[in-house]
């Protein structure tokens, strides 16, 4: 019975609180719409804050995404070895170290927990088919495993198999851009083209990955690196290789076995550096994380100074609102407004000033976000919801806060001082 | 006293007993108000007179509730207001007490309709803008109620300031100089008004220092260094018989 009493209380004054709050919004709406310039002035802080929120999280959610999609197609447990240029005390290059195939053989013999490895020659060439010509395509010299380990396969014709690298065949396997390019379709399967001027059988053509920081994963041509070898001699002593883990789990290990392979092959001393590099993945994530630390330090300064100078605005364009409107306080007041109705008109009002800089910062982080994802080599952006939460959080907050001492104020006066103000 | 020798049903709207006020301006002690003692009934019409410095400002701030006073008493419809909280105080002039200022003091963005209900929604009143739209009826401007101040005349503001007195039907009309911004012609016409709402029964307080407008009221009391000259005119308690005859015979006595 009691509690059934309270809920009726309650439940017939939340509207009559509900209607002033509503009230006060349209108050302050009308106020700062009779001020517009200077409303917007005052809000300058506020909207560079929301709107470098919104553009940096948006930009680095959206790389971070792009980043983890790459290395998902990447396939998760594989590594890549290279030779590492060998660089003196002051970091002088001394020479390039040697990597050479029965290296890349020993670890495949010996590691227990490396699944299979594939030699990788990387270096560029020019394609003929026709009367169309390419230069500088990306040419990439590897074996049979490349499709498994690099879960990068053909969805044309086949790809080069055992007999091929044994053998050093002249065939190739084409992206899809170099397709593109070439302006040719799929009927290129079984032709020839030319590979620095040596000819070759198209055997396959790769499925479409798209790019990656700029480099068109499509823009490739695989051969047998053997055949590679053959039209790069100097390239046999500087080999790199893709090694596949037995399992994601396993790579730690899979890591630990090749360099005391390598180390050992090398002769490498205990004190020596490795002379060679691992490129992992969790390095690439490592490398991200970085950019993300510092992106997000860089907008956290810009934010906390703008908001901070936004706040200032509006606590100061407060102060100069309650002096101007010193009468009407003793007015309201005289006509039964308690202080708390002051307060909180003069509260909502700072509020709803930062809460509408707020809104145009989101507006135009979303419009910058737009405007960049239209670039054709930028990554695509998303806005995350959870960034404008936090946007109009931190607007909101600065309003409550900044307008804390003037609405106190206002509250405060007295109506015959106020009444009397001129 | 008068309340005592009469022993009247109801308790006067106003009771001031030996009220004194005191300010402190600096060093100096100022004595506004000097044992001011008076009793002002249900549907009388008032008027304060007196100088600068008289103290008839200081009054009609105790009496509207906006200050309080140093020592004695003050009754508003029996209840003693003289040592209430800031709180309190503000209820007390949102439901009791409805001010009209010499500059109308309404708020420019809005309506005049807003502006009546402007102290409805202090006091969280129901059916505002039912309550809101009747006291423009009262004061004949009903056709402009959706009309901002910037479109009235400065007659029609004050009509609209008395009609924000009235929405919250309160038991005292406080008006200070109401028409010390007007022209005569239409001062008299807000005199009319007050005239009118007495007439329906309205207890009115009008604190002027002109004749002219003191010539309205039935009742003239004059300030003096913080203590009443004189205190003229018909100041009647309502006999024991209730308001409602009162209200006809003073509406009678009120003709020209």
């Amino acid at each position: 019975m009691k509690a059934r009493t309270v809920l009726m209380s309650v439940l017939l004054f939340l509207p009559d609180r509900i209607g002033a709050i509503a009230g006060n919004v349209a108050t302050a709406l009308v106020q700062i719409w009779a001020n517009k310039a200077r409303s917007l002035l005052t809000v300058l802080g506020i909207i560079i804050a929301v709107t470098s929120i919104i553009t940096v999280v948006s930009m680095v959610e959206g790389f971070g995404n792009y980043v983890t999609s790459f290395l998902r197609g990447l396939g998760t447990n594989m590594m890549v070895v290279y030779p590492e240029a060998m660089r003196g005390p002051r970091g002088e290059f001394l020479r390039q170290a040697e990597m050479t195939i029965e290296d890349i053989q020993a670890v495949d013999a010996h590691a227990t927990a490396i699944r299979r490895t594939s030699p990788v020659i990387w270096n560029s060439a020019t394609v003929e088919y026709g009367r169309q010509q390419l230069a500088r395509v990306s040419l990439r010299g590897t074996n049979e495993f490349f499709q498994a380990i690099r879960n990068f396969y053909v969805d044309a014709g086949r790809f080069f198999g055992a007999v091929d690298v044994d053998s050093g065949a002249a065939v190739c396997v084409l992206g899809r851009e170099v397709l593109r390019k070439l302006e040719c379709d799929e009927s290129v399967v079984g032709d020839y083209v030319h590979l620095d001027g040596q000819r070759f059988q198209v055997v396959g053509l790769l499925e479409s990955k798209g790019s990656f920081m700029g480099e068109n994963q499509d823009e490739m041509i695989v051969i047998p690196w053997t055949t590679a070898v053959k039209m790069y001699p100097y390239a046999r002593k500087y080999l790199a290789f893709y090694v596949e883990a037995v399992r994601e789990t396993e790579i730690p290990e899979a890591e630990g076995q090749l360099v005391r392979i390598l180390r050992q092959r090398h002769g490498l001393r205990a004190g020596d550096r490795n002379d060679f590099g691992i490129f992992k993945q969790d390095q690439v994530l490592q490398e991200f994380h970085k950019i993300r630390v510092i992106a997000t330090s860089v907008l956290a300064g810009i934010v906390s100074i703008s908001l901070l100078v936004g706040g200032i605005g509006i606590m100061n364009v407060m102060l100069v609102s309650v002096t101007e409107r010193t009468r009407e306080i003793g007015l309201r007041k005289s006509v039964g407004a308690h202080r708390r109705d002051i307060l909180l008109q003069f509260l909502t009002e700072a509020v709803v000033l930062s809460t509408v800089g707020g809104a145009l910062g989101i507006a135009l982080g979303y419009g910058i976000s737009y405007v960049a994802s239209l670039h054709p080599s930028m990554v695509p952006v998303k806005v995350p919801i959870w960034s404008v939460a936090l946007a109009l959080g931190f607007s909101a907050s600065v309003g409550i806060f900044f307008g804390l001492i003037p609405a106190f104020k206002a509250a405060i006066i007295h109506p015959i001082d106020a009444l009397r103000h001129e | 006293m008068i309340a005592d020798v009469f022993a009247p049903a109801a308790p006067p709207v106003i009771e001031l007993i030996d009220l004194r006020k005191v300010y402190r301006v600096g060093t100096e002690l100022v004595y506004a108000l000097r044992g001011v003692s008076l009793a002002i009934h249900e549907n009388e019409y008032v008027a304060i007179m007196g100088q600068s410095g008289s103290g008839k400002s200081t009054l009609m701030n105790i009496l509207g509730c906006l200050d309080v006073l140093t020592e004695g008493t003050y009754r508003l419809r029996g209840q003693d207001v003289s040592k209430l909280s800031q709180t309190k105080l503000a209820r007390i002039r949102g439901r009791q007490i409805g001010f009209v200022f010499q500059s109308f003091e309404l708020l420019g963005r809005t309506t005049a309709l807003k502006n009546v209900e402007l102290p409805l929604t202090y006091t969280r009143a129901r059916h505002r803008r039912q309550r809101a739209l009747e006291a423009l009826r009262r004061v004949n401007l009903l056709d402009r109620a959706h009309h901002h101040p910037n479109q009235l005349s400065g007659g029609q503001k004050q009509r609209v300031a008395i009609a924000r007195a009235l929405a919250q039907q309160p038991a005292l009309i406080l008006a200070d100089e109401p028409t010390g911004n007007l022209d005569s012609v239409t001062g008299a016409e807000i005199m009319t008004i007050f005239d009118s709402l007495y007439a329906e029964g309205q207890t009115i307080i009008v604190v002027t220092h002109e004749d002219d407008i003191a010539r309205h009221c039935r009742r003239i009391i004059k300030l003096k260094d913080g203590q009443v000259l004189s205190d003229t005119g018909e100041s009647r308690p309502p006999p024991a018989a209730g308001t409602g005859a009162a209200g006809q015979a003073q509406e009678a006595a009120a003709a020209p």
